[in-house]
């Protein structure tokens, strides 16, 4: 029995994020917690992964820290390729050939559906107003949600952020469930998980309604419940998800060398 | 040798007007980004401009908690890492400007769709979402009709959206390199700067350094920006403060953050714009403001080998200053 580890919650989301990622898959970050989760798995597992970002920054790894942005000097020292956002986001997924992406929220709902464009108190009704609270829009994500066979969004678990329904939805998850993202043709797939700080939810085959599938050592289902906005169901087959290894946490800080992810 | 060196005081004299569609910013926030072009813009007191940034970044933020910019249309609002953009978030939040919102391959697909001169762009992203749905420039249609229509797939009947095109009036690019007559360097990634250079109406570069054009005979192929496609050049080092330039310089942490904050309030902007857009000269003053201490930090970057295969060709700062009393200027 090894010593208990000492991580954090942001440590734990992040390699439960990264485990979903599998060598030799061609993959695309976001910037922040999805980029650093995408980059513990390549010194993780999946050293054979190959990964972009959405400015076209073609197999670089982070170098002096959690890079400030997808174009930041600590990604351009040691790239193989520099392209363009046509090239990554077009070229690359939304023509259907990237296999996982991975995206941040500020809102989820029980379909996936993703809000990062604004807080806005109630509705917003039928006449368009700014938001109460501005967040930064879609960015890429809206394009990996249409374009990439799966991808994975990591939010922070709390009753605020966990919508039955998200007011604005800056990227299509299920939509209203069930095959309502086939009206569309997105060439993806759809959300494959929800990774948060307390756990992991899965949608439900059929009406792609989210589920939880497992919680963090740290975690319980109770408390979980306690903190999403909808009636969360629990899985059948839910679990407890394993702490991360040694050797996990220490390729996780190895990435995240400017300790971003260990605030707690 | 030809030449279209020009001051950014008289490059934004001639090329900007109130009202007009302003791109820039064709990087993500951290990455380069014409800012002092942005700067000069306010001190030239322009207003009412609608903003065409793929990504906003230092300089829309800046624009915006000035008042100086009404309309905007991005793919991202927002500093990354850094957090929100305070004086963007505040214009909008507060009504005084109108933020359409895009996915960023749809931004770089509307500049195509201009460069192309296509009528439309076909539309396989951004549909079904309130990106569609919902405009704040019609803010009464709902579910929008004009911003993302839906168009029938001719071939296959499947029904997808259809972007509109983006011609901005000017776009001001920020480049590494470029030389007197506008052939254009960028190290980095270009995110969309190839399809602005093509869809704007008229290009103006800023470079962070001009090189002799033998140094463009020598890279043909990393010239993506040729100067037949530009008005004007501008030579300003750090033009990207404090956003980073790879191979030139990186991010000015404290000045981000700095910034950041005054621009979360009216006085707050109103001291920034005293102190950082209105208080420098010359490009000598601009470098001073900046600090000769943090320029030496922020030129030591891990990036800076990329810039070796061309330093050989760099112009020296008087050989710059003589060709510009030589250039448009004149």
């Amino acid at each position: 029995m090894s010593a208990v580890l000492d991580y954090t919650r942001q440590e734990m989301m992040a390699i439960a994020t990264g485990r979903e990622i599998r060598d030799g898959e061609l993959a695309i970050f976001g910037v922040g917690l999805s980029m650093l989760a995408g980059f513990f798995a390549q010194a993780d597992h999946a050293p054979n992964l190959r990964t972009m970002t959405e400015g076209g920054v073609f197999g670089a790894t982070p170098v002096g820290g959690l890079p400030w942005g997808i174009e930041c000097n600590r990604l351009a020292v040691n790239a193989t390729s520099f392209t363009s956002a046509l090239d990554a986001l077009g070229f690359l997924v939304a023509s259907g050939r990237c296999d996982v992406g991975v995206i941040g929220a500020a809102q989820v709902d029980k379909f996936g559906n993703v809000n990062t464009t604004g807080v806005w108190d109630g509705d917003i009704g039928p006449h368009y107003r700014p938001p109460k609270t501005r967040l930064p829009g879609a960015g890429g994500a809206n394009d990996i949600a249409c374009g990439a066979k799966r991808f994975l969004i990591m939010v922070t678990h709390e009753p605020k952020r966990f919508a039955e329904k998200v007011t604005y939805i800056s990227s299509p998850g299920y939509l209203d469930g069930g095959d309502a993202r086939a009206s569309y043709g997105f060439v993806g797939g759809g959300p494959s998980a929800i990774i948060t700080t307390l756990g992991i939810l899965r949608p439900e085959p059929g009406a792609n309604e989210f589920v939880l599938d497992g919680w963090f050592p740290f975690s319980s289902v109770e408390e979980i419940k306690a903190n999403t906005g909808w009636d969360l169901r629990v899985a059948p087959n839910a679990r407890e998800i394993p702490a991360p290894s040694a050797t996990e946490l220490a390729n996780l800080r190895k990435v995240d060398e400017t300790g971003a992810l260990r605030k707690k | 040798m030809p030449n279209k060196l020009i001051s950014l005081a008289e490059a934004v004299r001639r090329f900007s007007w109130d009202g007009m569609q302003y791109a820039s910013g064709a990087a993500l926030p951290i990455g380069s980004d014409a800012i002092v072009f942005g700067r000069e813009l306010l001190r030239q007191k322009r207003k009412d401009l609608h903003a065409i940034f793929h990504c906003s970044g230092q300089q829309l933020n800046l624009l915006a908690a000035a008042g100086a910019a009404t309309k905007a249309e991005c793919g991202f609002a927002a500093l990354e890492v850094v957090g929100f953009a305070n004086g963007l978030r505040r214009a909008v939040e507060s009504g005084r400007l109108a933020l359409e919102d895009y996915s960023n391959l749809a931004m770089t697909l509307r500049l195509l769709g201009g460069a192309l001169n296509w009528p439309f762009v076909p539309a396989t992203v951004n549909i079904g979402s309130d990106l569609q749905y919902r405009s704040a420039f019609s803010p009464d249609e709902f579910p929008a009709r004009s911003k993302i229509p839906s168009v029938t797939d001719p071939f296959s009947g499947r029904e997808i959206g259809a972007f509109s095109p983006l011609r901005p009036d000017v776009a001001a690019i920020h480049v590494t390199l470029a030389d007197p007559n506008g052939n254009s360097i960028l190290l980095g990634t270009e995110w969309s700067r190839f399809e602005l250079s093509r869809a704007a109406k008229k290009v103006v570069v800023i470079a962070d350094a001009l090189v002799d054009p033998a140094c463009i005979r020598q890279y043909p192929n990393l010239v993506r920006i040729p100067d037949i496609l530009v008005e004007a050049v501008v030579y300003w080092p750090f033009a990207a403060w404090p956003h980073s330039s790879p191979g030139m310089y990186d991010m000015d942490e404290e000045h981000t953050f700095f910034m950041n904050k005054a621009l979360a309030s009216e006085q707050g902007t109103a001291d920034y714009i005293r102190d950082f857009v209105e208080s420098y000269s010359d490009l000598d003053s601009y470098l001073d403001l900046i600090g000769r201490e943090k320029i030496k930090t922020l030129s030591a970057s891990g990036s800076s080998f990329l810039l070796d295969p061309y330093r050989r060709w760099i112009f020296a700062p008087e050989d710059v200053a003589s060709l510009t009393a030589q250039g448009l200027s004149t």
